[in-house]
């Protein structure tokens, strides 16, 4: 076998090497890949449709450093309810046509969207 | 055709006796004396500088600013013929028409009649500063058909477009000055006395009107005009100084006897970097950046609100433009990502601009000028600005960039981020745009305005005022176009008096 052949832990590695640069051109950052599993929370139900739970969180931080009262129990009964029937992207529509907007560190979004980064925040 | 005559070699004790003086000769002045030519009157127009800037004159615009920053008085304006238009930046856009609406919301608000009234001057107006053919949003659809706009959802925020003077050769835009210098001499019935300044007002004895007024050079001559009519042009600022400065009949100054004169200073703040722009799907038209030739007609587009929406809302003006890419931080990336998998909505290609703005002023009677026991080289008293911003007006802004953030949402094509919230952080920001307004303001009441809605200074019989100063709410279109318009007007109302 020639020394420029190509070991089999060479490729192993250089195959993962390669997904990863590939998951993160397509905007998956590590920590997602990386991701762990979260405790479970009685709003799993309403977190289960964030995508990115690890971004989300980010936003939800600056969602609560806004405020300072912030009532879980009673925003996610909220959000339950604008949930009926409809999906997050429905919901969101619906909550920019209405003008419910809330801030994020200075980034104007969908309050449900808000809400739902906050819960996943907290 | 007549040579301009320099003032510095009139000898001292002339007496000067035309029908009409024309003191200033920036775009009002100028524009005046050429829509006058061939009336059958005598015209005289002064201007304090020569046809280039001359450090000297320049310093007499010398002044102090007090509260909230703003340039130096001497550095917002140019003093020689062409005026405002030898720094101008060449951005036009017509008043709308609720500028001139009395609102119930907008404190001294509303002009004493409507756009109707300036509209039959616009396209005059137009071709005085060379923007080309009258387009602005009726170009919407053609500009929108040769390259997509980033869309945006029903609202209160439209995509409105500017016209720009035009460029000749590498110059832009119009100077007043140097562009119709070679008209103005053409005009058989004016005289253009460049290095001129008029330093003082004489009223007869009881009040009524302009007798005549002082012209002064800065190598000692000193001479007087006794005009049948006069107009000011000097812009809000220094026509305001004249009137406070002219004191031997009424105390208080020329038309100032309701203490008016000065007051509701206002300019255009041009706060960088308001707002941070997404587009999901990434490059954006370039007329959002840079203008467009439309058949002569150059084009950008920008963001202003309805005036459905200023008035369901209570907002005043502002246009907001895009100005330049810019790189996100991590939260902008967290927003991002995090709004565009909701929406399900490819932002792999997402770009993040830089948004700036001109914003319309809430009309205030203490931002205002006021003459200082300091004189300049000619004697003159020197004048303070005490200058002033309130949280409203920002505030008001900061609503119709959310409403511009909902509807992009409502789109699905981007986001944007509020970037000053705090009344630190908008004042860090502040620019201004030296659009100097409304120091002389027009109202029917004598008690709320300096100048009629003939621009005639109130209880004078011959004096009038033209130019921005005597705009009473400012929109937040540029001023020049507008200005021009309304001097067209002012040139067909004295042609009338004459009749």
């Amino acid at each position: 076998m020639s020394d420029e052949r190509i070991s089999r832990r060479t490729m192993v590695l250089g195959g993962g090497v390669a997904a990863a640069l590939g998951a993160t051109a397509l905007g998956l950052t590590l920590p997602r890949l990386l991701a762990h599993r979260y405790a479970p929370t009685p709003y799993d139900d309403l977190l289960q449709q964030l995508t990115d739970r690890d971004v989300a969180i980010q936003v939800g931080r600056a969602v609560r450093a806004r405020l300072t009262k912030f009532d879980d129990k009673k925003v996610a009964r909220e959000l339950r309810q604008r949930f009926e029937r409809r999906n997050l992207a429905e919901v969101l529509d619906a909550d920019s046509a209405e003008g419910r907007l809330a801030e994020a560190g200075g980034w104007v979004l969908p309050r449900s969207l808000t809400d739902l980064c906050a819960l996943a925040a907290g | 055709m007549s040579a301009f005559i320099d003032a510095r070699t009139i000898p001292s004790g002339t007496i000067l006796q035309p029908d009409l003086a024309i003191i200033g000769g920036g775009p009002a002045g100028i524009t005046l004396a050429l829509a006058l030519a061939r009336a059958p009157f005598k015209m005289m127009l002064f201007e304090s500088g020569g046809m280039d800037f001359d450090a000297k004159t320049q310093s007499l615009y010398a002044g102090t600013v007090s509260g909230t920053s703003y340039l130096p008085l001497d550095a917002s304006r140019m003093r020689y013929l062409g005026g405002g238009s030898n720094h101008w930046g060449g951005w036009c856009r017509p008043l709308d028409p609720i500028d001139f609406e009395q609102r119930d919301w907008v404190a001294h608000s509303g002009w004493p009649f409507g756009i109707a009234e300036l509209k039959p001057y616009f396209a005059r107006a137009q071709a005085l500063v060379e923007a080309g053919a009258w387009r602005y949003d009726t170009a919407a659809s053609a500009m929108t058909a040769a390259a997509k706009p980033l869309p945006l959802g029903a609202g209160g925020v439209y995509t409105s477009w500017f016209q720009f003077s035009k460029q000749r050769d590498s110059i832009l835009p119009t100077h007043f000055g140097e562009r119709y210098a070679a008209e103005l001499k053409r005009v058989a019935n004016l005289k253009v006395f460049l290095h001129a300044n008029a330093t003082k007002l004489h009223l007869a004895a009881n009040g009524a009107s302009l007798e005549q007024f002082d012209v002064a050079t800065l190598n000692g001559r000193r001479f007087v005009v006794r005009p049948k009519t006069t107009v000011l042009a000097l812009g809000a600022i220094e026509n305001a100084r004249l009137m406070l400065a002219s004191r031997d009949v009424a105390e208080a100054g020329v038309g100032n006897t309701n203490d008016l004169v000065g007051r509701f200073f206002a300019d255009h703040p041009i706060p960088r970097d308001t707002a941070t722009l997404v587009s999901f799907a990434g490059d954006i038209a370039s007329y959002y950046f840079n203008a467009w030739d439309m058949d002569g007609a150059l084009l950008r587009a920008a963001f202003a609100p309805s005036d459905d929406f200023k008035r369901s809302r209570k907002v005043l003006g502002s246009l907001t433009t895009v100005e330049s890419p810019v790189e996100l931080d991590e939260l902008g990336k967290a927003a991002v990502v995090t709004t565009a998998l909701a929406l399900g909505v490819d932002a792999s290609s997402a770009k993040a601009f830089s948004i700036g703005c001109g914003l319309e002023l809430q009309p205030d009677p203490e931002r205002r000028l006021t003459l200082t026991h300091e004189h300049d080289l000619l004697g003159m008293p020197r004048l303070k600005l005490s200058n002033q911003v309130a949280d409203t007006d920002f505030a008001r802004y900061r609503l119709t960039m959310k409403e511009l953030g909902r509807q992009l949402l409502a789109a699905r094509s981007g986001m944007i981020r509020l970037n000053y919230d705090s009344r630190d952080e908008w004042l860090s920001a502040l620019d201004w745009g030296d659009h100097h307004l409304g120091t002389t303001r027009m109202h029917r009441d004598p008690k709320q305005g300096v100048v009629d809605a003939n621009s005639r200074v109130h209880g004078m019989a011959n004096l009038f005022v033209a130019g921005s100063g005597v705009f009473p709410t400012y929109g937040a279109s540029n001023p020049t176009m507008n200005l021009v318009a309304l001097t067209l007007r002012l040139a067909d109302h004295l042609k009338a008096m004459r009749r």
